[in-house]
């Protein structure tokens, strides 16, 4: 079992070496792949790899079911996956990066130490990166996008409505006229 | 560079000295960008402010001094790589310390939250301890990838190894720590 799930994770690990042959059997007409194709297949192999050989495969299940060994032995995977979760959860102080960097520019000579540079970093707060600030304005974005997206089709719908409605009631003229008058004058009064 | 007494005898010595300051900007950029995944990794990896603290002004103090103040060619690489090897030292010795203090039990706690924190705080410092014992280019991986946050890419140009081989080298830390932990837990 354990060399089982070893040879899963080197497979993993070799994954760019197998998508870098794939390729030449995926070529498109021009013999280059399409862009992102190789990425799309090392995911798909990759995915399919872990079904059937992941932990999470069934067979796995099955024996880790009735084997205490592999019990003890994911279960202390588990562990150190918690463990690290734990370690990263852990917040610290807002001041931190600050202090740090207060720490090193005293370190530094006086006249790096006086730059508006230092001072600056002296001041500094981590600051989330742009997607996570985008975060907070996604459920607003959202809302504004599909109110768009309803507008849109809404119009849409309501030009072709008209549309549709304006051939139709021309066919229906012209019938009339057709079978009133006589098709030449039908085609002289609706042209064609 | 560093805080030291510096003699203006002639002008065109000034001139060379701060001609070496406005050569050595770079570390202030470098604090700059790099600096909070740098706090970030040694957090995780000390889970003390003052011992990040410590080591953070280590590795600035070290990058400064690279090479007479010359700019290693990649400074993002150098910089990681020398914070955790201060942090490692860094924990080694609190572990050293720890065993020497062992002798002094912790007083029993009665409350059930208590003692949830106390086996969090066992867990995440057990990991920790496991961590430092690592063989180093296990070490360097778990450090970069789950306590840095870099990705496998960034890793393997930090290490200069292949993507495959950052990768295979975490699944085996993961799995030599999860061997020292249980058998720590079966004792």
């Amino acid at each position: 079992m354990k060399s089982l799930i070893h040879r899963f994770h080197v497979a993993r690990a070799s994954r760019p070496r197998i998508a870098g042959r794939m390729p030449a059997t995926h070529a498109s007409q021009e013999g280059k792949p399409a862009p992102g194709e190789c990425r799309k297949i090392r995911g798909r192999l990759a995915d399919s790899v872990a079904r059937r050989l992941g932990p999470q495969a069934p067979w796995v299940q099955r024996h880790v079911a009735h084997c205490p060994r592999c019990q003890k032995r994911l279960a202390a995977w588990g562990k150190v996956d918690l463990a690290l979760s734990m370690i990263k959860s852990q917040p610290h102080r807002l001041d931190l990066l600050m202090r740090a960097n207060a720490a090193a520019v005293r370190m530094l000579n006086h006249s790096l130490r006086e730059a508006a540079r230092s001072q600056e970093l002296e001041q500094a707060r981590p600051e989330s990166c742009f997607l996570d600030r985008l975060n907070r304005y996604r459920n607003p974005i959202t809302n504004v996008a599909a109110c768009l997206a309803i507008l849109l089709l809404t119009k849409t719908g309501i030009f072709s409505s008209f549309d549709k409605v304006h051939s139709r009631g021309q066919t229906a003229l012209k019938q009339y006229y057709t079978t009133q008058v006589g098709e030449d004058m039908a085609k002289d009064v609706f042209g064609v | 560079m560093f805080q030291r007494a510096v003699n203006y005898d002639l002008p065109w010595d000034a001139a060379a000295f701060e001609a070496v300051d406005e050569s050595q900007r770079w570390i202030l950029t470098a604090m700059r960008r790099h600096g909070h995944e740098l706090v970030t990794m040694l957090w995780r990896i000390l889970g003390n402010e003052q011992d990040v603290c410590d080591a953070y002004q280590t590795t600035f103090l070290r990058l400064a001094h690279h090479e007479d103040g010359l700019k290693p060619r990649w400074v993002k690489a150098y910089l990681f790589r020398t914070a955790s090897n201060a942090a490692i030292s860094m924990l080694r010795q609190r572990i050293v310390e720890r065993k020497a203090l062992s002798g002094v039990e912790p007083a029993a706690v009665d409350t059930q939250d208590i003692e949830f924190d106390i086996d969090v705080k066992h867990l995440t410092e057990s990991l920790r301890c496991h961590v430092a014992q690592l063989p180093e280019h296990l070490r360097s991986v778990i450090m970069l990838r789950d306590f840095g946050e870099q990705s496998y890419g960034e890793v393997a140009r930090i290490l200069g190894i292949s993507v495959g081989t950052a990768r295979v080298y975490r699944c085996k830390a993961v799995q030599l720590l999860a061997t020292w932990m249980n058998k720590e837990a079966d004792r």
